[in-house]
């Protein structure tokens, strides 16, 4: 009996010093999940001497009309409105894979056209970042800025919104004149759509970004569309709001 | 002081993990296709943690990771041996270490509280303690 209780006793310590040895890799497993979440987060992007995707942008806006922050012909029928935050990441991603299929169809087409509106929600970098393309707008460079400032996002809140980075953004935009669009992004007017088209997405119910609105011969004003999941459900969108 | 049964703490394992598999899943859904869950005493805590990159890791959406997670817990709830109290404290060991890691990052990195992850953070918390209860009472013994 207390032979069988003795190996009993010894497996039972041998499994615990086996729980010791797990709990070591679990502990390790979480190290490196740190580190490999770190590292993404790390990715502050923003190089201003090597931006990414200059000429990708180019030839996708290539001899597509722009009006401020609108893409597209003005007298579309449909006008999309997006709503996006240039420090979000889902929209980098709705802006490198679901957006670029509506521009080939229906911007291109002039079926529709889209408008960007700054929708701050990161943190207060968003806002200088929005204004910066506002101003890029002025000069018929907002969509280049918008498209060349995602495809180069860094992590939020990792401090890359910097003068330099947007003046590199500026300047691989293609914005002619620097200066004036120096001026432009600190003047209280435009800083003031920023605010501005925030309250809006905020009063047509959206809480994330990017968020769509139509608005075209089908639609009821502004119609508050929200995320569509894929470009097939925004294509859709547009054809509806073109009644 | 003497530990719970083991059929105790399987039990309330069992409870936690398919909590812990709802939230989850809720974060999940909410946040496909660019949305975010709902903090239910409003603000836009969830909305701004959901928007970081550190809601996915390499590629994935964490949540996804956490489902995974809770599922494994449960499977080592609902089955005996030692095999399930290892697996058990394995995975509620990696669960509760990288919750840590997420809250710290939400309080000092973000700067914004989902109540969801919190939630969710507690009851990776609660499961470390059943299974590590579990583990050191009762590996060895007969199920």
């Amino acid at each position: 009996m207390n032979e069988r209780q003795g190996g009993a006793d010894e497996r039972r310590q041998n499994l615990i010093k086996l729980a010791s040895a797990v709990a070591f890799i679990a502990v390790a497993v979480v190290v490196v999940l740190i580190v490999v979440s770190q590292n993404q987060g790390s990715d502050s992007g923003g190089d201003s001497s090597d931006l990414d995707g200059i000429a990708e942008v180019k030839q996708e806006l290539a001899g597509i009309p722009q009006n401020g922050m609108v893409l597209g012909e003005p007298g579309a029928k449909v006008t999309v409105l997006e709503f996006a935050d240039l420090q979000c990441p889902v929209c980098k991603g709705y802006s490198e894979e679901v957006l670029p299929q509506i521009v080939e169809n229906q911007v291109r087409s002039g079926e529709a056209k889209l408008s960007f509106r700054n929708f701050v929600i990161i943190d207060e970098q968003s806002i200088p970042a929005g204004a910066a393309a506002i101003a890029a707008g002025k000069q018929g460079r907002g969509w280049n800025f918008v498209e060349l400032f995602y495809r180069n996002q860094g992590a939020e809140r990792s401090g890359y919104v910097t003068d330099e980075f947007l003046t590199a953004i500026a300047e691989g935009a293609g914005v002619p004149d620097i200066d004036k669009w120096n001026r432009d992004r600190e003047s209280k007017a435009i800083l003031g759509e920023v605010a501005a088209s925030t309250r809006e997405a905020q009063e047509l119910g959206f809480n994330g970004t990017p968020s769509f609105a139509m608005e075209g011969p089908g639609a009821e004003g502004t119609e508050a569309l929200g995320t569509p999941e894929s470009a097939g459900a925004l294509e859709s969108a547009i054809s509806s709001a073109a009644g | 002081m003497k530990a719970p049964a083991e059929g105790t703490l399987r039990g309330v394992g069992t409870f936690l993990a398919t909590f812990g598999i709802g939230v989850a899943t809720y974060i999940a859904i909410a946040e496909s296709g660019g949305g975010s869950p709902v903090c239910v005493a409003g603000g836009h805590g969830c909305q701004t943690v959901a928007e970081s990159s550190y809601s996915h890791l390499l590629g994935v959406n964490i949540a996804i990771f956490g489902i995974f997670g809770y599922v494994l817990l449960l499977a080592a709830a609902l089955l005996r041996g030692d095999l399930a109290r290892m697996t058990g404290f394995a995975i509620a060991l990696v669960g509760f270490g990288y919750s840590l890691y997420l809250t710290y990052l939400e309080v000092f990195t973000i700067e914004a509280i989902c109540q969801w992850c919190v939630a969710s953070a507690v009851l990776m918390t609660l499961l470390f303690a059943t299974n590590s209860l579990r583990m050191l009472a009762y590996v060895g013994t007969e199920p």
